[in-house]
Protein backbone atom coordinates (compact mmCIF):
# COMPACT_ATOMS: atom_id res chain seq x y z
CA UNK A 1 0.00 0.00 0.00
CA UNK A 2 2.94 2.44 0.82
CA UNK A 3 4.48 1.55 -2.62
CA UNK A 4 1.73 2.24 -4.43
CA UNK A 5 1.26 6.22 -2.79
CA UNK A 6 4.56 6.51 -3.81
CA UNK A 7 4.44 5.17 -7.28
CA UNK A 8 0.66 7.38 -7.43
CA UNK A 9 3.30 10.47 -5.74
CA UNK A 10 5.96 10.15 -8.48
CA UNK A 11 3.80 9.77 -11.19
CA UNK A 12 1.70 12.82 -10.00
CA UNK A 13 5.30 14.94 -9.26
CA UNK A 14 6.05 13.72 -13.17
CA UNK A 15 2.53 15.10 -14.52
CA UNK A 16 2.95 18.39 -12.63
CA UNK A 17 6.56 18.65 -14.10
CA UNK A 18 5.91 18.13 -17.42
CA UNK A 19 2.61 20.62 -17.03
CA UNK A 20 4.96 23.21 -15.82
CA UNK A 21 7.40 22.62 -18.63
CA UNK A 22 4.88 23.15 -20.95
CA UNK A 23 4.22 26.67 -19.74
CA UNK A 24 7.72 27.04 -19.52
CA UNK A 25 8.08 27.03 -23.34
CA UNK A 26 5.79 29.06 -24.14
CA UNK A 27 6.83 31.92 -21.91
CA UNK A 28 9.85 31.93 -24.07
CA UNK A 29 8.10 31.72 -27.64
CA UNK A 30 9.56 34.10 -29.78
CA UNK A 31 7.56 37.16 -30.66
CA UNK A 32 7.61 39.72 -33.16
CA UNK A 33 6.57 43.48 -31.97
CA UNK A 34 5.75 45.65 -34.71
CA UNK A 35 6.26 49.32 -33.97
CA UNK A 36 4.72 52.53 -35.04
CA UNK A 37 6.07 56.23 -34.53
CA UNK A 38 4.07 58.63 -35.25
CA UNK A 39 5.83 62.60 -35.32
CA UNK A 40 4.14 65.51 -36.25
CA UNK A 41 5.77 69.35 -36.29
CA UNK A 42 4.11 72.37 -36.56
CA UNK A 43 6.68 75.42 -37.62
CA UNK A 44 6.30 79.37 -38.10
CA UNK A 45 8.81 81.60 -39.67
CA UNK A 46 8.74 84.66 -40.07
CA UNK A 47 11.46 87.11 -42.32
CA UNK A 48 12.20 90.73 -43.18
CA UNK A 49 14.70 92.36 -45.34
CA UNK A 50 15.25 94.75 -48.36
CA UNK A 51 17.18 92.88 -50.71
CA UNK A 52 14.33 91.08 -52.86
CA UNK A 53 15.82 88.96 -55.56
CA UNK A 54 12.55 89.56 -57.41
CA UNK A 55 12.82 93.29 -57.92
CA UNK A 56 16.74 93.11 -58.83
CA UNK A 57 18.52 93.16 -55.31
CA UNK A 58 16.09 95.52 -53.50
CA UNK A 59 12.68 95.88 -51.88
CA UNK A 60 10.82 93.95 -49.37
CA UNK A 61 11.72 90.64 -48.46
CA UNK A 62 8.30 90.16 -46.32
CA UNK A 63 7.54 86.25 -45.92
CA UNK A 64 6.01 83.84 -43.70
CA UNK A 65 5.72 80.33 -43.81
CA UNK A 66 3.36 78.10 -41.32
CA UNK A 67 4.50 74.46 -41.99
CA UNK A 68 3.20 70.86 -40.68
CA UNK A 69 4.73 67.76 -41.50
CA UNK A 70 4.06 64.28 -40.26
CA UNK A 71 6.25 61.27 -40.56
CA UNK A 72 5.57 57.73 -39.41
CA UNK A 73 7.68 55.14 -39.24
CA UNK A 74 6.17 51.17 -39.07
CA UNK A 75 8.43 48.93 -37.53
CA UNK A 76 6.93 45.97 -38.81
CA UNK A 77 9.62 43.35 -37.62
CA UNK A 78 13.54 43.65 -36.70
CA UNK A 79 13.29 43.11 -40.55
CA UNK A 80 11.08 45.42 -42.50
CA UNK A 81 10.71 49.21 -41.82
CA UNK A 82 8.14 51.48 -43.82
CA UNK A 83 8.10 55.50 -43.82
CA UNK A 84 5.75 57.85 -44.64
CA UNK A 85 5.94 61.29 -44.26
CA UNK A 86 3.40 64.47 -45.84
CA UNK A 87 3.12 67.85 -45.08
CA UNK A 88 1.82 71.24 -46.61
CA UNK A 89 3.44 74.80 -47.00
CA UNK A 90 0.99 77.74 -46.78
CA UNK A 91 3.62 80.96 -48.15
CA UNK A 92 2.54 84.16 -48.21
CA UNK A 93 4.98 86.43 -49.68
CA UNK A 94 5.24 90.09 -50.35
CA UNK A 95 8.14 90.11 -52.39
CA UNK A 96 7.25 86.98 -54.53
CA UNK A 97 3.76 89.22 -55.48
CA UNK A 98 6.34 91.62 -57.00
CA UNK A 99 6.61 89.44 -59.73
CA UNK A 100 3.36 91.44 -61.09
CA UNK A 101 3.56 94.93 -59.06
CA UNK A 102 0.24 94.33 -58.74
CA UNK A 103 -0.35 93.40 -54.43
CA UNK A 104 -2.61 90.80 -53.58
CA UNK A 105 -2.22 88.94 -56.96
CA UNK A 106 -2.41 85.29 -56.88
CA UNK A 107 1.52 84.48 -56.63
CA UNK A 108 1.35 86.66 -52.76
CA UNK A 109 0.03 83.17 -51.42
CA UNK A 110 1.51 79.83 -52.28
CA UNK A 111 1.24 76.40 -51.11
CA UNK A 112 3.84 73.69 -51.38
CA UNK A 113 2.56 69.76 -50.67
CA UNK A 114 4.71 66.76 -50.34
CA UNK A 115 4.27 63.55 -49.44
CA UNK A 116 7.31 60.75 -49.46
CA UNK A 117 7.67 57.18 -48.80
CA UNK A 118 10.23 54.57 -48.18
CA UNK A 119 11.03 51.30 -47.20
CA UNK A 120 13.86 49.29 -45.55
CA UNK A 121 14.98 45.80 -45.03
CA UNK A 122 17.67 44.31 -43.00
CA UNK A 123 19.89 41.60 -45.10
CA UNK A 124 21.29 38.63 -43.44
CA UNK A 125 24.44 38.31 -46.16
CA UNK A 126 25.74 40.82 -45.85
CA UNK A 127 24.91 42.36 -42.65
CA UNK A 128 23.79 45.45 -44.12
CA UNK A 129 20.66 47.47 -43.73
CA UNK A 130 19.46 49.18 -47.08
CA UNK A 131 16.89 51.47 -48.15
CA UNK A 132 14.60 53.06 -50.97
CA UNK A 133 12.44 56.25 -50.90
CA UNK A 134 10.41 58.52 -53.43
CA UNK A 135 7.71 60.71 -53.51
CA UNK A 136 6.45 64.37 -54.73
CA UNK A 137 6.74 68.26 -53.74
CA UNK A 138 4.31 70.55 -55.24
CA UNK A 139 3.98 73.81 -55.70
CA UNK A 140 2.37 76.52 -58.33
CA UNK A 141 5.49 76.75 -60.17
CA UNK A 142 7.32 73.64 -58.92
CA UNK A 143 7.24 69.99 -59.20
CA UNK A 144 10.42 67.68 -57.64
CA UNK A 145 10.07 64.07 -57.64
CA UNK A 146 12.84 62.65 -55.47
CA UNK A 147 14.62 59.16 -56.13
CA UNK A 148 16.99 57.89 -53.22
CA UNK A 149 18.99 54.06 -52.27
CA UNK A 150 20.89 53.74 -49.40
CA UNK A 151 23.02 51.23 -47.49
CA UNK A 152 24.30 50.93 -44.40
CA UNK A 153 26.46 48.50 -41.99
CA UNK A 154 26.52 48.10 -37.88
CA UNK A 155 29.50 46.38 -36.85
CA UNK A 156 29.45 43.72 -34.60
CA UNK A 157 29.65 45.82 -31.04
CA UNK A 158 27.65 48.45 -33.28
CA UNK A 159 30.18 51.38 -32.16
CA UNK A 160 30.72 51.90 -35.64
CA UNK A 161 28.01 52.72 -38.57
CA UNK A 162 28.43 53.36 -42.07
CA UNK A 163 26.36 54.52 -45.05
CA UNK A 164 26.09 55.42 -48.22
CA UNK A 165 23.69 56.58 -49.90
CA UNK A 166 22.18 58.19 -53.63
CA UNK A 167 19.44 61.11 -53.79
CA UNK A 168 18.38 62.38 -57.22
CA UNK A 169 15.50 65.49 -57.93
CA UNK A 170 13.87 65.42 -61.02
CA UNK A 171 12.15 68.80 -60.88
CA UNK A 172 9.89 70.83 -63.32
CA UNK A 173 10.32 74.58 -62.76
CA UNK A 174 6.67 75.50 -64.91
CA UNK A 175 4.06 77.30 -63.76
CA UNK A 176 -0.23 76.49 -64.05
CA UNK A 177 -0.42 72.87 -62.02
CA UNK A 178 -2.79 74.86 -59.69
CA UNK A 179 -4.53 77.01 -62.45
CA UNK A 180 -8.53 76.49 -62.78
CA UNK A 181 -7.94 77.35 -66.02
CA UNK A 182 -5.63 74.56 -66.76
CA UNK A 183 -4.41 72.54 -64.78
CA UNK A 184 -1.46 71.56 -66.16
CA UNK A 185 1.73 72.80 -66.37
CA UNK A 186 2.10 76.02 -68.89
CA UNK A 187 5.49 78.15 -68.99
CA UNK A 188 7.80 79.09 -67.01
CA UNK A 189 7.03 82.26 -65.09
CA UNK A 190 8.88 85.73 -66.32
CA UNK A 191 8.65 89.17 -64.20
CA UNK A 192 5.09 91.03 -65.96
CA UNK A 193 6.99 93.22 -67.91
CA UNK A 194 9.52 90.50 -69.63
CA UNK A 195 6.57 88.08 -70.97
CA UNK A 196 7.41 89.20 -74.78
CA UNK A 197 10.58 87.14 -74.47
CA UNK A 198 11.16 83.13 -74.21
CA UNK A 199 14.36 83.95 -71.76
CA UNK A 200 14.95 79.71 -71.39
CA UNK A 201 14.41 77.02 -73.70
CA UNK A 202 14.69 74.74 -70.62
CA UNK A 203 12.63 73.89 -67.28
CA UNK A 204 13.54 71.17 -65.86
CA UNK A 205 16.47 70.81 -63.07
CA UNK A 206 18.18 67.11 -62.02
CA UNK A 207 20.30 67.03 -58.85
CA UNK A 208 22.10 64.27 -57.86
CA UNK A 209 23.16 64.08 -54.69
CA UNK A 210 26.21 60.67 -53.16
CA UNK A 211 26.05 61.25 -49.29
CA UNK A 212 27.97 59.27 -47.17
CA UNK A 213 28.50 59.43 -42.96
CA UNK A 214 30.25 57.72 -40.75
CA UNK A 215 29.28 57.46 -37.17
CA UNK A 216 31.99 56.30 -34.42
CA UNK A 217 31.54 55.61 -31.06
CA UNK A 218 34.98 57.33 -28.99
CA UNK A 219 33.97 56.07 -25.13
CA UNK A 220 31.30 55.74 -23.07
CA UNK A 221 30.80 59.83 -23.43
CA UNK A 222 31.87 61.08 -26.85
CA UNK A 223 30.65 60.17 -30.26
CA UNK A 224 31.30 61.67 -33.65
CA UNK A 225 30.23 61.49 -37.14
CA UNK A 226 31.66 63.03 -40.71
CA UNK A 227 29.05 63.77 -43.40
CA UNK A 228 31.03 63.88 -46.79
CA UNK A 229 28.70 64.64 -50.04
CA UNK A 230 29.08 65.62 -53.45
CA UNK A 231 26.34 67.40 -55.43
CA UNK A 232 25.92 67.16 -59.08
CA UNK A 233 23.27 69.78 -60.54
CA UNK A 234 21.96 70.52 -63.96
CA UNK A 235 19.42 72.27 -65.75
CA UNK A 236 17.80 75.78 -65.59
CA UNK A 237 19.65 76.58 -62.26
CA UNK A 238 18.47 79.94 -61.72
CA UNK A 239 15.17 81.32 -60.79
CA UNK A 240 13.31 82.92 -63.90
CA UNK A 241 10.91 85.50 -61.97
CA UNK A 242 14.44 87.14 -60.35
CA UNK A 243 14.85 90.46 -61.87
CA UNK A 244 18.88 91.78 -62.75
CA UNK A 245 18.85 95.27 -63.62
CA UNK A 246 22.33 97.07 -65.16
CA UNK A 247 24.27 99.63 -64.88
CA UNK A 248 23.76 101.00 -68.69
CA UNK A 249 20.35 99.43 -69.53
CA UNK A 250 17.39 100.86 -67.91
CA UNK A 251 15.02 97.70 -68.48
CA UNK A 252 16.14 94.53 -66.69
CA UNK A 253 16.56 90.66 -67.38
CA UNK A 254 15.90 87.61 -66.14
CA UNK A 255 18.98 85.77 -64.01
CA UNK A 256 21.09 83.88 -65.40
CA UNK A 257 23.33 80.89 -63.66
CA UNK A 258 25.73 78.32 -65.22
CA UNK A 259 23.68 75.22 -66.63
CA UNK A 260 25.55 72.90 -64.33
CA UNK A 261 26.74 73.34 -60.46
CA UNK A 262 29.08 71.03 -58.78
CA UNK A 263 29.37 71.29 -54.63
CA UNK A 264 31.27 69.77 -52.22
CA UNK A 265 29.65 69.60 -48.74
CA UNK A 266 31.78 67.96 -45.63
CA UNK A 267 30.43 67.96 -42.17
CA UNK A 268 31.84 66.81 -38.67
CA UNK A 269 29.74 66.66 -35.41
CA UNK A 270 30.87 65.36 -32.27
CA UNK A 271 28.63 64.87 -29.33
CA UNK A 272 29.36 64.72 -25.79
CA UNK A 273 28.18 63.81 -22.14
CA UNK A 274 29.89 66.22 -19.83
CA UNK A 275 29.25 65.42 -16.44
CA UNK A 276 25.70 64.43 -14.94
CA UNK A 277 23.29 66.21 -16.79
CA UNK A 278 24.75 68.80 -19.84
CA UNK A 279 25.25 67.38 -23.43
CA UNK A 280 27.03 69.27 -25.88
CA UNK A 281 26.45 68.77 -29.19
CA UNK A 282 28.96 70.51 -31.95
CA UNK A 283 29.23 70.84 -35.27
CA UNK A 284 31.19 72.25 -38.08
CA UNK A 285 30.34 72.45 -41.67
CA UNK A 286 33.06 72.82 -44.97
CA UNK A 287 31.45 73.85 -48.09
CA UNK A 288 33.11 74.65 -51.63
CA UNK A 289 31.14 74.92 -55.06
CA UNK A 290 31.75 75.95 -58.59
CA UNK A 291 29.94 79.20 -58.37
CA UNK A 292 32.60 79.93 -55.89
CA UNK A 293 31.16 80.24 -52.81
CA UNK A 294 33.52 78.75 -50.06
CA UNK A 295 30.93 78.45 -46.53
CA UNK A 296 31.87 77.50 -43.24
CA UNK A 297 28.99 76.57 -40.60
CA UNK A 298 29.41 75.96 -36.51
CA UNK A 299 26.80 75.17 -34.47
CA UNK A 300 26.90 74.61 -30.38
CA UNK A 301 24.10 73.43 -29.12
CA UNK A 302 24.08 72.82 -24.93
CA UNK A 303 21.20 70.55 -23.65
CA UNK A 304 21.16 70.26 -19.79
CA UNK A 305 18.66 67.84 -17.92
CA UNK A 306 16.59 69.79 -15.96
CA UNK A 307 15.19 66.51 -15.01
CA UNK A 308 14.64 62.94 -16.08
CA UNK A 309 11.83 64.33 -18.62
CA UNK A 310 13.13 68.10 -18.71
CA UNK A 311 15.88 69.38 -21.56
CA UNK A 312 16.81 72.83 -21.81
CA UNK A 313 19.09 73.10 -25.05
CA UNK A 314 20.50 76.58 -26.21
CA UNK A 315 21.68 76.90 -29.28
CA UNK A 316 24.27 79.41 -31.21
CA UNK A 317 24.56 79.31 -35.18
CA UNK A 318 27.34 81.39 -36.60
CA UNK A 319 27.78 80.89 -40.56
CA UNK A 320 29.97 82.80 -43.67
CA UNK A 321 30.25 82.21 -47.28
CA UNK A 322 31.95 83.76 -49.78
CA UNK A 323 29.34 85.70 -52.57
CA UNK A 324 29.29 83.44 -55.70
CA UNK A 325 31.14 84.90 -58.92
CA UNK A 326 28.11 86.00 -60.72
CA UNK A 327 26.38 87.95 -58.19
CA UNK A 328 26.65 91.81 -58.11
CA UNK A 329 23.93 94.13 -56.62
CA UNK A 330 21.35 95.93 -58.07
CA UNK A 331 22.67 98.25 -61.23
CA UNK A 332 26.02 96.86 -61.06
CA UNK A 333 25.79 93.91 -63.75
CA UNK A 334 27.62 94.90 -67.19
CA UNK A 335 25.46 93.68 -70.05
CA UNK A 336 28.94 91.75 -71.16
CA UNK A 337 28.63 89.73 -68.52
CA UNK A 338 27.41 85.99 -69.74
CA UNK A 339 25.96 85.05 -65.99
CA UNK A 340 24.29 87.36 -63.51
CA UNK A 341 22.38 87.66 -60.18
CA UNK A 342 21.60 90.05 -57.71
CA UNK A 343 19.95 87.30 -55.63
CA UNK A 344 21.61 88.14 -51.63
CA UNK A 345 21.42 84.29 -50.63
CA UNK A 346 23.97 84.08 -53.67
CA UNK A 347 25.78 86.88 -51.96
CA UNK A 348 29.06 87.65 -49.56
CA UNK A 349 27.95 87.89 -46.08
CA UNK A 350 27.72 86.29 -42.32
CA UNK A 351 24.86 85.21 -40.73
CA UNK A 352 24.10 84.20 -36.73
CA UNK A 353 21.41 82.27 -35.17
CA UNK A 354 20.68 81.91 -31.66
CA UNK A 355 17.58 80.12 -29.76
CA UNK A 356 16.44 77.71 -27.27
CA UNK A 357 14.87 74.02 -27.35
CA UNK A 358 13.10 73.03 -24.52
CA UNK A 359 11.76 69.05 -24.60
CA UNK A 360 9.48 67.27 -22.28
CA UNK A 361 9.73 63.05 -22.16
CA UNK A 362 6.21 62.45 -21.02
CA UNK A 363 6.57 58.45 -21.86
CA UNK A 364 2.56 58.80 -20.87
CA UNK A 365 0.40 55.99 -22.04
CA UNK A 366 -2.46 57.32 -23.52
CA UNK A 367 -4.82 54.57 -25.06
CA UNK A 368 -4.41 50.75 -25.94
CA UNK A 369 -1.14 50.47 -27.13
CA UNK A 370 -0.57 54.10 -27.96
CA UNK A 371 2.34 56.18 -25.61
CA UNK A 372 2.91 60.06 -25.88
CA UNK A 373 6.61 59.96 -26.05
CA UNK A 374 7.79 63.53 -26.42
CA UNK A 375 6.68 67.31 -26.87
CA UNK A 376 9.14 69.24 -27.91
CA UNK A 377 9.56 73.36 -28.51
CA UNK A 378 11.73 75.85 -30.08
CA UNK A 379 12.27 79.20 -31.03
CA UNK A 380 15.24 80.80 -32.91
CA UNK A 381 16.13 83.91 -33.60
CA UNK A 382 18.39 84.16 -37.27
CA UNK A 383 20.12 87.76 -38.53
CA UNK A 384 22.48 87.96 -41.29
CA UNK A 385 24.94 90.69 -42.28
CA UNK A 386 22.74 92.30 -44.99
CA UNK A 387 20.19 92.97 -42.39
CA UNK A 388 17.24 90.50 -43.69
CA UNK A 389 16.30 88.76 -39.70
CA UNK A 390 14.23 86.09 -39.31
CA UNK A 391 11.93 84.14 -36.63
CA UNK A 392 11.31 80.61 -36.19
CA UNK A 393 9.15 78.99 -33.61
CA UNK A 394 8.26 75.13 -33.76
CA UNK A 395 6.70 72.86 -31.92
CA UNK A 396 7.07 68.80 -32.33
CA UNK A 397 5.08 65.98 -30.94
CA UNK A 398 5.78 62.22 -30.87
CA UNK A 399 3.61 59.45 -30.46
CA UNK A 400 4.33 55.68 -30.10
CA UNK A 401 2.43 52.90 -30.95
CA UNK A 402 3.76 49.53 -30.07
CA UNK A 403 2.01 46.05 -30.22
CA UNK A 404 3.20 42.24 -29.92
CA UNK B 1 41.66 85.40 -52.04
CA UNK B 2 44.89 83.09 -51.59
CA UNK B 3 44.46 83.97 -48.02
CA UNK B 4 41.10 82.75 -47.83
CA UNK B 5 42.04 79.57 -49.33
CA UNK B 6 44.91 78.70 -46.94
CA UNK B 7 42.56 79.25 -44.20
CA UNK B 8 39.76 77.05 -45.42
CA UNK B 9 42.72 74.64 -46.28
CA UNK B 10 43.53 74.96 -42.66
CA UNK B 11 40.12 74.36 -41.29
CA UNK B 12 39.95 70.99 -43.53
CA UNK B 13 42.84 69.81 -42.61
CA UNK B 14 42.39 70.55 -38.98
CA UNK B 15 38.93 68.23 -39.24
CA UNK B 16 41.00 65.76 -40.95
CA UNK B 17 43.98 65.43 -38.28
CA UNK B 18 40.79 65.66 -35.40
CA UNK B 19 38.97 63.38 -37.21
CA UNK B 20 41.95 60.39 -37.54
CA UNK B 21 42.89 60.96 -33.58
CA UNK B 22 39.24 60.40 -32.38
CA UNK B 23 39.76 57.18 -34.91
CA UNK B 24 42.73 56.66 -32.68
CA UNK B 25 41.56 56.94 -29.58
CA UNK B 26 38.67 54.21 -29.80
CA UNK B 27 37.54 52.10 -27.44
CA UNK B 28 35.42 49.35 -27.55
CA UNK B 29 32.37 50.03 -25.45
CA UNK B 30 29.72 47.20 -23.95
CA UNK B 31 25.86 47.76 -23.93
CA UNK B 32 25.73 47.62 -20.44
CA UNK B 33 28.30 50.77 -20.61
CA UNK B 34 26.35 52.64 -23.35
CA UNK B 35 23.66 54.74 -20.95
CA UNK B 36 25.34 58.13 -21.48
CA UNK B 37 25.50 57.66 -25.70
CA UNK B 38 22.07 56.24 -25.80
CA UNK B 39 20.60 59.18 -24.57
CA UNK B 40 18.15 61.44 -26.84
CA UNK B 41 20.39 63.98 -26.82
CA UNK B 42 23.26 62.41 -27.88
CA UNK B 43 22.11 60.97 -31.27
CA UNK B 44 24.11 62.22 -34.05
CA UNK B 45 22.54 63.76 -37.51
CA UNK B 46 19.78 66.17 -37.14
CA UNK B 47 17.12 66.30 -34.68
CA UNK B 48 13.58 66.24 -35.80
CA UNK B 49 12.75 69.69 -34.22
CA UNK B 50 15.62 70.97 -37.07
CA UNK B 51 13.98 69.36 -40.11
CA UNK B 52 12.23 72.85 -40.92
CA UNK B 53 15.00 75.18 -39.95
CA UNK B 54 17.76 73.26 -42.27
CA UNK B 55 14.97 73.38 -44.94
CA UNK B 56 15.13 77.62 -44.40
CA UNK B 57 19.17 77.29 -43.98
CA UNK B 58 19.04 75.58 -47.99
CA UNK B 59 16.98 78.95 -48.96
CA UNK B 60 19.04 81.99 -47.06
CA UNK B 61 22.31 80.59 -47.18
CA UNK B 62 23.56 80.10 -50.89
CA UNK B 63 25.60 76.46 -49.73
CA UNK B 64 22.45 74.60 -49.58
CA UNK B 65 23.16 71.02 -50.17
CA UNK B 66 21.46 69.03 -52.66
CA UNK B 67 19.14 66.99 -51.23
CA UNK B 68 17.11 70.03 -49.79
CA UNK B 69 15.73 73.54 -50.69
CA UNK B 70 16.01 74.90 -54.19
CA UNK B 71 16.55 71.71 -55.57
CA UNK B 72 13.01 70.23 -54.37
CA UNK B 73 10.94 73.04 -54.20
CA UNK B 74 9.64 74.76 -50.66
CA UNK B 75 9.47 77.58 -49.13
CA UNK B 76 11.23 81.35 -49.59
CA UNK B 77 11.46 81.76 -53.59
CA UNK B 78 12.29 85.26 -53.36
Amino acid sequence: MKRLFIAAGLLTAWFTASAQQGTDSSAYKKQQVSQTDIQVLFSFYTQDGNHSAVTGGTGTENLQVFATDVSITHQRDARNTFTVGAGIDMITSASTDNIDFVRSSASREDNRFHLNGGYSRQLNKPDIRVRINSGISLESDYLSVPLGVSAEHDNADHTRQWSVGLQCYFDDLRWGRFDPDYYHPETLVYPSELRDTAWFDIYRRQSYNVNMALYQVVNQRIQFAVFPEVVYQKGLLSTPFHRVYFTTQKSPRVENLPRERWKFPIGLQLNLFAGRNMIIRSYYRFYHDNFGITGHTFQLEVPVKADPQLTIAPLFRFYTQTGAKYFKPYKEHSLQELYYTSDYDLSRFNSYKAGITARYALFQPMFRHYSFREIGMRYAYYKRSDRLSAHTISLFLDFKHSKA
Amino acid sequence: MRKRNSGSLFLFGAAGILTVLLLQSCVAVKPYQRVYLNDEAMQLGKTQIDKFDENVHTYREGSSGGGSGKSSGGCGCN
